[in-house]
């Protein structure tokens, strides 16, 4: 069925496209309508971030519609998108610069603005040097999501704290978000890769079906008896969350909602259980029962993801803990959101694989040259981290008087170059090439992406402000 | 028996030897860190925190198999070790192969190296001297520079860049190893210890880490400390003004702060806490006379008393920094100065002892007492500690060392491209001169492609351009 799509009449094609531009205008008028929470953030700064959401989304839809129909305007476009919505993102970075009176760098907020500024530069960057213009299909959704938290996180200008205030510190940041922006560079090479080597359809649907098992899991735990969803409370005179003691936010139940994202969850296990028994006893039935249902569950996402945004973003509820009713804002559960709506993207980005593969695969450098581009991703983000570790380490020594003390966040560090050097050890005194470097490549990835966001909201440590 | 213990012997080493057995090393040693941050850990947690998230029997078993400790278990520097070794055998047994590029380098390919080379092209030329000279200058116009190499009657030409490249891989090996050597050196001779001052108090002696105490050969006084706020009341700066006495005798002074810590005989003395001691410095009263007359501005500190007129003197009771009542017991919140209480007594001739209750946070508060003045509290000083970390850790150098030493072989591993260039006048297969030209690269060897075919046509160009001016040639030849 995929395989046809390159024979398909072009008037076909165009549709696609006008309707993922058009979903992608009403995602973002609806966004602000939606009433996101902008704590304490100069307005300037606010809006100059919505300007950047727009363009970035806009690149993403341009991208995507490259990718399925290979027109070069859409290309174009995409890449004028992208620069105007880099130069937003350039200028909040400056306006926040100069309100702060120092480097953005010094809580998550601050980090994810830095790293969609890194990512949008690389992106741009590696399309004009080594023309590799369907990168931003993968990399522009990163950075939307990233500006999405944003509007969602904590963004009050703060002094520093006296352990923050060296020159190491931005050392340390600059370097780590140089090397992750690689990283997350190299992980979109990597898919690429496999997508042009040939790698099943199928293979694609289970790893894409598994992650999505994975995020509603993660959802699951928040499921009440009751059959409601549990999220955190939110106070609207303080602008944060409620605490009832440290580390432990008071939660309240939103009725109904547990249900759906069960729904949700179940119809994310359905593909993944029919493409791995499919894939196990070569059933070609099976594996087309399951992309039928991966398209259903895809609109279920889209159902629960549009539920949680009407539900989550006000109101007051009851809680378990308390008694009484009190206030949530979506800005109450950036993770959750952020968990849906990435998920919904990968969703996408697979549908997307599923119908037009053939055209995309044409879009693609070969699989030598992306083979190549991901070890030479990799050879810039390596020292990068290296350095950043170093540099991180200099500054804990400084401060407090160790240089290494297995805190969580530096042992995830650790653990991200030591997955690296295992992806260089590989290629350079092995010549492991192709499936097995891009794989090593995508769990080097996920290893960085919960460095980054694990380590700071699941595990404890000197990092909490990170 | 035997032979099957060698042959097991035999294969531990060939796994040792196995690039293969590091990636997997390096995979179990990420692995295990994980499992290091996603258990509780011991020297992190107070054993509540344990009892409550695990239930004993699972305890007993993270225990048994050093989970509850994983940085410092038995098999967890074991497979450090492991890596190290493999890290040493891997890179011995290669290195020589490396230090040959770079010790002893190939000026002059033979007939098995060249047909074996990937990259090379032939110049049909009229004179070698001529063709050497174009490809001289081509070389040259690249930036490298190369050298004339004379063998068995005939000259040909060899150069090469970043010939150190070739070793990038063992200054890596050898600068993790240094690191991890001045770990080993911080963890078996390196310690750690706290020690919490107050104004002018002095100490020579630190409370380790692991309860210990350690004496130090010198004294170290505080002269001094304080907290700088932000606006929003958040603090900015910590500080502590240190001095360092040899036998009495002052020989170092630093204030340090957060960041900014004083160093003195490889001992790092770093600013770590800052709070109250609960106890008051001085008290600034202002004593008005009950009968009548000019207020006068006292300043008391414990126990010392103060005279107000020839009858009457005034001294400091009791004080409480953050004054509550529980029952009828006065008891404090905190030992910061929230919600102050002064207790005084003041003794005067005729009428005896008086005890006055003073509360700064109520100045309208005032109970009936005996004292012939009335006090108000213009201000008061709180005794203040620093807590400062100290720490002694003589392997960073070989850290610091290793860690800078790493950054330079990345750089050497990544950036840098051991390339070689060779030119040999020869014959071709059909007996003509030709200029044979050759080059290999260690790495980027399509990129590298494009440079060569750049060179050759250079060549080329500066081949023909010396043919059509007989000028050079017979310079070439007069030489």
């Amino acid at each position: 069925m995929a395989r046809a799509a390159a024979a398909e009449p072009t008037s076909r094609r165009n549709n696609t496209l006008l309707i993922l531009v058009g979903l992608a205008v009403v995602f973002l008028v609806l966004t602000p309508a939606l009433g996101m929470p902008k704590s304490g953030a100069s307005p300037d700064e606010a809006s100059l971030l919505y300007g950047a959401l727009v363009f970035y989304a806009a690149a993403t839809a341009f991208y995507v519609g490259f990718a399925v129909s290979g027109n070069d305007p859409y290309a174009r476009f995409a890449s004028l998108a992208t620069w105007v919505g880099f130069a937003a993102n350039t200028l909040a970075v400056a306006q926040r610069w100069y309100v702060a009176g120092r480097p953005p760098f010094s809580n998550i907020y601050e980090m994810l603005l830095s790293f969609v500024w890194t990512l949008a530069a690389l992106t741009l960057f590696v399309e004009r040097r080594y023309g590799v213009k369907v990168l931003g299909t993968v990399t522009m959704p990163l950075a939307v999501v990233g500006v999405l938290l944003m509007q969602l996180l904590p963004s009050a200008v703060r002094p520093l704290v006296p352990a923050l205030q060296s020159t190491w510190l931005h050392i340390h940041v600059t370097l780590a978000m140089l090397g992750y922006a690689a990283c997350a560079i190299s992980f979109a090479l990597a898919l690429m890769f496999l997508i042009k080597d040939k790698v099943r359809t199928e293979t694609f649907l289970a790893a894409t079906s598994a992650m999505l098992v994975g995020i509603y899991l993660g959802v699951a735990t928040r499921f009440d008896p009751s059959g409601g969803l549990r999220v955190a409370a939110w106070d609207p005179a303080e602008g944060r969350e409620i605490f009832l003691a440290e580390r432990t936010p008071l939660l309240v139940v939103i009725p109904g909602l547990g249900w759906l994202f069960f729904l949700v969850l179940a119809s994310a296990v359905v593909p993944l259980a029919l493409a791995l028994w499919g894939v196990w006893n070569r059933r070609e039935r099976a594996i087309e029962w399951a992309n039928r249902v991966f398209v259903l569950s895809t609109f279920v996402q889209g159902l629960g993801l549009v539920a949680f945004l009407l539900r989550a973003r006000d109101g007051m509820y009851p809680s378990g803990q308390a008694d009484g009713l009190f206030a949530t804002r979506l800005g109450a559960s950036p993770f959750l959101l952020a968990g849906m709506v990435s998920g919904l993207a990968a969703a996408l980005l697979y549908l997307m694989l599923w119908w037009r593969r053939a055209g995309l695969e044409r879009m693609l450098p070969d699989a030598d040259t992306l083979d190549r581009l991901t070890y030479r991703t990799i050879g810039i983000a390596f020292p990068l981290l290296t350095l950043m570790i170093a540099a991180g380490a200099y500054w804990a020594n400084r401060t407090w008087g160790s240089y290494w003390s297995w805190d969580p966040k530096e042992t995830w560090a650790l653990i991200t170059w030591l997955v690296y050097a295992g992806y260089l050890h590989m290629r350079m005194a092995r010549g492991w090439r192709g499936r097995r470097a891009a794989y090593f490549a995508i769990l080097g990835f996920a290893v960085v992406l919960f460095t980054f966001f694990g380590v700071t909201y699941l595990l404890p440590g000197l990092h909490a402000y990170a | 028996m035997e032979s099957q213990g060698r042959s097991l012997g035999k294969r531990a080493w060939q796994e040792l030897r196995s690039v293969r057995t590091g990636i997997v090393l390096l995979l179990v040693i990420g692995a295990a860190s994980a499992a290091g941050t996603l258990v509780l850990q011991r020297p992190l947690t107070d054993s509540q925190s344990l009892a409550r998230a695990y239930s004993p029997q699972t305890l007993r078993w993270l225990d048994a198999l050093g989970l509850t400790d994983v940085f410092h278990s038995w098999w967890f520097v074991a497979l450090l070790l492991l890596l190290c070794a493999n890290i040493v055998v891997v890179s011995a047994e290669r290195l020589p192969m490396a230090w040959r590029f770079f010790a002893r380098p190939y000026l002059r390919p033979e007939p098995h190296f060249v047909s074996g080379l990937p990259l090379q092209a032939e110049i049909p030329v009229r004179r070698a001297d001529t063709g050497l000279a174009a490809a001289e200058s081509a070389l040259r116009a690249m930036g490298l520079r190369p050298r004339r190499v004379e063998a068995n009657g005939s000259v040909s030409l060899f150069a090469e860049r970043h010939r150190v490249a070739r070793l990038a891989a063992y200054v890596v090996h050898a600068s993790l190893l240094l690191i991890l050597a001045g770990g080993v050196v911080d963890g078996l001779a390196g310690w750690r210890g706290f020690v919490a001052l107050t104004h002018n108090q002095q100490t020579s002696t630190i409370e380790l880490r692991n309860g210990g105490i350690k004496s130090l050969p010198f004294v170290v006084r505080c002269d001094g400390a304080g907290q700088e706020n932000y606006e929003d009341g958040t603090p900015r700066r910590w500080w502590t003004r240190l001095a360092v006495l040899e036998n009495g005798r002052e020989v170092l002074k630093k204030e340090i702060e957060v960041n900014e810590p004083l160093v003195y005989r490889g001992l790092r003395f770093f600013q770590s806490s800052y709070g109250s001691t609960g106890e008051v410095e001085s008290i600034h009263l202002s004593a008005v006379p009950k009968l009548g007359g000019a207020p006068q501005s006292i300043v008391l500190r414990p126990g010392e008393g103060v005279a107000l007129d020839a009858k009457t003197t005034v001294r400091l009771l009791s004080f409480v920094p953050d004054f509550v009542l529980r029952g009828n017991q006065i008891e404090t919140r905190s030992l910061e100065p929230r919600n102050p209480a002064i207790q005084l007594l003041v003794a005067s001739q005729p009428g005896g002892e008086a005890k006055v209750w003073l509360f700064p946070r109520f100045p309208g508060f005032a109970h009936p007492d005996a004292s012939p003045y009335r006090f108000e509290v213009a201000d008061l000083e709180m005794g203040y500690f620093t807590g400062l970390q100290v720490a002694y850790e003589p392997g960073q150098w070989a850290v610091w060392a290793g860690a800078i030493l790493m950054g330079l072989g990345l750089i050497m591993a990544f950036y840098m491209v051991h390339v070689r260039y060779w030119v040999v006048p020869v014959a071709d297969n059909r007996g003509r001169l030709v200029l044979w030209v050759g080059a290999s690269a260690s790495k980027n060897r399509a990129e590298f492609e494009a440079r060569f075919k750049e060179l050759t046509r250079k060549i080329e160009a500066g081949v023909r351009a010396r043919s059509s001016n007989p000028a050079p040639v017979a310079s070439v030849t007069g030489a």
